[in-house]
């Protein structure tokens, strides 16, 4: 490819992107707004179309940009370890590390590649273990973590070097974010009312499997993100991904 | 009766219309009637699909059942009709139906989830969705393709430690923590080698160098069609009745039903109608089969 | 005008330096083809393979060029490369990318963009071709190695390539399977006109039916000939590769044998009764390298008494009172199909799989009442089919060091290194190795447990002869040490030449045993080329060696 097309491309994909946060803008609130006032305030219905449509857009953007062929691997690769991971810890009761590796794609690849092994894993596992009412919930909690990293990442707050930083970071955003994305999807299915009681109930029995689930991504962060980094380093090198024409 | 799901043969579109429509009617109709007969259809068709596998799910939802109604009032205390004092407030009559009807509710859509999860397969769902982003599809694909890859990878190489004296069996909590952080860290090396491999042969078959274009096993036929056009019909005519008001209804503080009874009565016929669809093509099927094998 | 014509291609790899993989390579290959291409590992073969087609061409400084039926390779677009140049690589599973066997057929055909409807006629007649109907719409993970490579192989066939390339293809399945898909590609050839490039260590299979055979070492072509005259070529010049050469053809050399050389069994037999024409051999027998009676050991070494085993409660048995009895100080192999239990019994004997009826002594001592790491020190060790499983560290001496105690670790790390030829390799990444390699430090590292019962789970699976033949030594080397070997094994030669007891495993126990020569003597399909070729001369030659000497002691 010529470098004017390239250029061309990435102005193209640029365009591209643009469009689809812009429907997303328009989208959210408009959704929002219909189902306030005709939609009897369903509260499941209306946060799975939002839900929906911000997975939408990072799949558009990703397919947008053509991705090639090593990159596609990368993802899957990464997605499958997380969905399968848990095998390696059958002897430890409740320990998840799957959000702590979707966290190091985060890292290593970027906020998009982060997001859509988030999602592809949470879809992936409930393709295996059972769909439900949460799938879509799963998909967007997973993803945000790997956002959130990656886009640590991208501005140098959190990397593999920085290892108890980064488990550190990797816990709060558990404690304080995916799991309370997946305890408001609860929220939702489990009552059409919400009321103070049935929020700080829900919220509030959420706190220790969310503490688990934190403590879990802590040490998995702690132990396996400068090894996992320094492979993805290895591979790149030896099969001469550096070469920057892949 | 046989285990034979003749519905899942029906063109995905299909099998995925039925499943969104008495999922989302099933969430917006939150009426005794309408949640019954939700119920009701959902037991139904996965006695079909399940047979006998069936009755154990059903016990277990029944317990989902048993325990959300009761403990609905205990938050809620609107309505007249106090049955006790429990906690020091009212447990009303109103709040224990509204109870019942969230819990059939919630029953009817996971009943609906376990059917789901048979009828629609990961195949299924990417022909329809993998339309719109063919490269995220294909990482659907080959996700769950590695997936069973590592699980069995992962056995074998916790076997090897084993077998090399390093099995962290009786070992502390910690040990045993790092012991499956190294598991993972050799099905990584391992799974991201094999990635490579995989990349080339990707590539060495042609991706990336033009649009793809997606092969399916599946074909629109024409009882396909007919199917279509009925489902669709009696879609419509329960989303009109449902926004007539055919399922509304205040549980405070009495209960009270709003809107026409005949368009109530009418909307429950064609919505309980929709919902048997697939468990009244599966047991025609089955008496076909049975007729024409007598005939033999 | 030729398929493929290479000229001066030189090619070195970044990292290594001055050092070039590929060295003033000239060949040209014709329409329709059957071209094999052998060497050592390591040899430049692989590398070779790869620059014939773009995308998987390595990184590194490339001069020369390669046509392309005319054209240069370069120009040739990407597309035209990928639906006519068809490249099967050797592991069957990483090259599978889709979940289900009829995606996968599809792939090529998806990324070409084509139609539907071509679409679903070529996916029929591939389905067809390679029978694939009753697997086509399994998940890909129920198949089998054969299988996998099967439809890596249909799914590359699928986009219609006028030439294939093959990169050992069958270096990961099982013999039948091997001849099985060699077979395919040979009708390929036949009935498609199909140009086929092929690398395999598997000689005896392809060998005969090539039109031209290269032999490279260390990156040049050192012979481009038809295959009745590679022998003689690497006989006088007196090559390594000679080693790798099909039995009839070793003996043929080896006795200084005069006409055509016989390239199969068929002629190989043929050309030993024209030998001995006339005169009746007055030594058909060699001598049994070990007398032991198998059928009464004293202490045995391992014994398996009435062992029953499945995987599932309600599953079939995989063992069924399976009683195997191994002498002190000997290298006893385990023979038979695939699925039969023999890695299974393996698995037993070191306490991994658990018997649900009978039991298993070592040295007289019941495994299950052996307490903790007490069994895998000092005691039994299991060298895996996949040596690569084992290494969790990123040198080769950093694995080694994680089995022993810290203060101990240099000097026995380099006493390991060194029987196990690895002193060179110690600092390298484990998955940078070649398969050779890998196998051999794998067993450095289960080495280190010191044990005294050695488990080995097809060994030489992949192996280039050379590596076969420095695997042999070492296993002698450890015999000597006092060492007892268990090896579960599908090569027939290899077990010929090393073992000294025989067993056959069948349907979930032993069927028989008996020292090596009497064993492959006995059977006439499980057995060497070599027996196979001289049976009708001689009663129990069955290795390369033994029918050269009875050969000479008859002349």
């Amino acid at each position: 490819m010529s470098e004017k097309s390239i250029d061309n491309t990435k102005k193209k994909n640029s365009v591209r992107k643009c469009i689809v946060w812009m429907l997303i803008l328009i989208l959210v609130p408009a959704t929002l707004i219909v189902s306030w006032k005709y939609g009897n305030r369903r509260y499941y219905l209306t946060s799975v179309l939002v839900i929906v449509y911000s997975i939408l857009a990072f799949v558009i953007s990703f397919e947008s940009r053509k991705p090639q062929a090593r990159e596609i691997v990368t993802i899957a690769v990464m997605s499958a370890l997380s969905v399968a991971a848990r095998a390696a810890f059958a002897m430890v009761p409740f320990f998840k590390p799957s959000t702590a590796i979707i966290m190091i794609t985060g890292i290593a690849m970027g906020p998009e590649a982060g997001f859509l092994t988030g999602a592809a894993c949470a879809l992936v596992s409930n393709f295996l273990f059972g769909q439900g009412p949460w799938t879509p919930w799963q998909m967007f909690a997973y993803g945000i973590a790997g956002v959130i990293m990656g886009a640590l990442a991208k501005t140098g707050v959190v990397s593999e070097k920085k290892k108890l930083l980064t488990s550190v970071i990797g816990f709060v955003c558990v404690m304080l974010i995916v799991g309370p994305i997946l305890d408001t999807c609860s929220l939702f299915t489990m009552s059409t009312e919400i009321s103070k009681v049935s929020v700080t109930g829900i919220y509030m029995a959420g706190i220790p499997v969310n503490a688990v689930h934190s403590a879990a991504t802590f040490l998995t962060l702690l132990l396996f993100c400068r090894p996992l980094a320094e492979k993805l380093e290895r591979i790149k090198i030896k099969y001469g991904m550096m070469d920057g024409e892949q | 009766m046989t285990n034979k799901d003749s519905f899942t043969e029906y063109h995905p579109i299909i099998n995925f219309m039925f499943f969104i429509g008495a999922i989302v009617c099933g969430m917006f109709y939150i009426h005794p009637y309408f949640v019954g007969v939700s119920v009701f259809c959902a037991a139904a068709y996965l006695i079909t699909v399940r047979g006998t596998k069936a009755f154990s799910i059903l016990a277990g939802m029944c317990g989902v059942f048993i325990v959300i109604s009761i403990i609905n009032p205990i938050f809620n205390t609107n309505g007249e009709h106090v049955l006790c004092q429990l906690f020091g407030r009212p447990y009303t009559l109103e709040a224990l139906l509204y109870g019942m009807t969230l819990a059939g509710m919630m029953v009817s859509i996971l009943l609906w989830f376990v059917s789901y999860q048979t009828v629609m397969t990961s195949d299924k769902f990417l022909y329809l969705f993998g339309g719109l982003s063919p490269a995220f599809s294909l990482v659907l694909t080959m996700i769950l393709r590695l997936v069973p890859n590592y699980q069995k990878k992962i056995m074998q190489i916790s076997e090897i430690r084993k077998s090399i004296g390093k099995s962290a069996g009786d070992g502390t909590l910690r040990q045993k923590t790092e012991h499956g952080i190294t598991v993972l860290s050799v099905t990584t090396t391992w799974a991201l080698e094999g990635g490579i491999v995989m990349a080339d042969s990707m590539q060495s078959r042609g991706y990336g160098c033009g649009k793809r274009s997606r092969f399916s096993i599946y074909r629109m036929g024409n009882g396909d069609k007919l199917l279509l056009i009925l489902m669709t019909l009696l879609l419509t005519i329960t989303l009109v009745c449902g926004a007539k008001g055919m399922a509304s209804i205040t549980f405070a503080p009495t209960i009270q039903m709003h809107g026409s009874t005949m368009v109530r009565i009418g909307g429950l016929i064609v919505y309980m109608l929709f919902l048997m669809l697939p468990t009244m093509i599966n047991i025609k099927e089955n008496v076909t089969w049975h007729i024409l094998r007598s005939k033999i | 005008m030729a398929h493929f014509e290479i000229k001066d291609l030189t090619f070195s790899y970044p990292a290594a330096g001055e050092k070039k993989a590929l060295d003033q390579v000239n060949i040209t290959i014709e329409h329709g083809q059957y071209v094999t291409v052998c060497g050592q590992s390591g040899s430049g073969k692989t590398t070779l393979l790869k620059q014939l087609k773009s995308v998987l061409a390595p990184h590194g400084k490339k001069s020369g060029e390669i046509l392309f039926e005319g054209t240069r390779l370069e120009e040739v677009n990407l597309r035209t490369q990928s639906s006519k140049i068809g490249y099967v690589m050797q592991n069957p599973d990483s090259q599978i990318v889709t979940d289900k066997v009829w995606h996968e057929l599809a792939f090529g055909l998806e990324s070409l963009g084509m139609d539907q409807k071509t679409m679903r006629l070529r996916v029929a007649e591939m389905a067809s071709y390679f029978g694939i109907q009753d697997w086509f719409h399994r998940n890909v993970t129920e198949l089998s190695g054969g299988q996998k490579q099967l439809l890596n192989l249909a799914s590359i066939m699928a986009m219609q390539p006028s030439v294939l390339i093959l990169d050992e293809p069958t270096s990961q399945l099982d013999p039948i399977a091997a001849a099985d898909f060699l077979n395919t590609i040979r009708k390929i050839n036949r009935e498609l006109r199909t140009t086929i490039i092929i690398t395999e260590h598997r000689l005896e299979d392809i060998f005969y039916a090539s039109d031209k055979v290269i032999v490279m070492e260390e990156g040049r072509v050192i012979a481009d000939e038809e295959p009745g005259k590679i022998g003689a070529f690497l006989k006088k010049e007196n090559r390594r590769m000679f080693a790798a050469m099909p039995s009839p053809v070793q003996i043929f050399y080896g006795v200084n044998g005069t006409g055509n050389c016989p390239l199969t069994v068929r002629e190989g037999g043929a050309w030993l009764s024209r030998y001995f024409a006339g005169k009746t051999p007055e030594y058909t027998t060699v001598e049994d390298k070990i007398t032991i009676d198998p059928d009464d050991v004293q202490k045995p070494a391992v014994l398996m008494k009435e062992v029953w085993f499945r995987y599932e409660k309600n599953g079939k048995d995989v063992l069924k009172g399976t009683t195997i009895q191994v002498p002190e100080n000997t290298l006893f192999a385990i023979v038979g199909g695939n699925g039969t239990g023999k890695s299974t019994s393996l698995k037993i004997i070191c306490n991994i799989c658990k018997p649900y009826r009978g039991h298993v002594y070592i040295h007289g001592q019941r495994v299950d009442k052996i307490k903790g790491d007490r069994l895998f020190k000092q005691n039994v060790a299991l060298l895996p089919q996949d040596p690569l499983s084992l290494f969790v560290k990123k040198t080769v001496r950093e694995d080694l060091e994680e089995m022993c105690d810290r203060n101990l670790s240099e000097e026995k790390v380099r006493e390991i290194a060194k029987l196990c030829e690895i002193e060179e390799i110690l600092e390298q990444h484990p998955y940078d190795l070649s398969g050779g390699e890998q196998q051999r430090a794998a067993l450095a590292k289960i080495l280190l447990t010191e044990p005294k019962i050695l488990l080995l789970d097809e060994p030489t699976k992949g192996l280039d002869n050379f590596f076969k033949i420095q695997f042999g030594k070492i296993m002698k080397r450890l015999k000597q040490q006092g060492a007892t070997i268990i090896m579960v094994s599908h090569d027939v030669e290899f077990c010929a030449k090393y073992a000294d007891l025989v067993s056959m495993f069948f349907d979930g126990g032993i069927i028989t045993t008996n020292t090596a020569n009497r064993f492959f003597a006995q059977n006439s399909f499980y057995t060497t080329a070599a027996n196979r070729m001289s049976r009708h001369v001689f009663e129990n030659a069955v290795t390369n060696e033994d029918v050269i000497q009875l050969c000479q002691k008859n002349q």
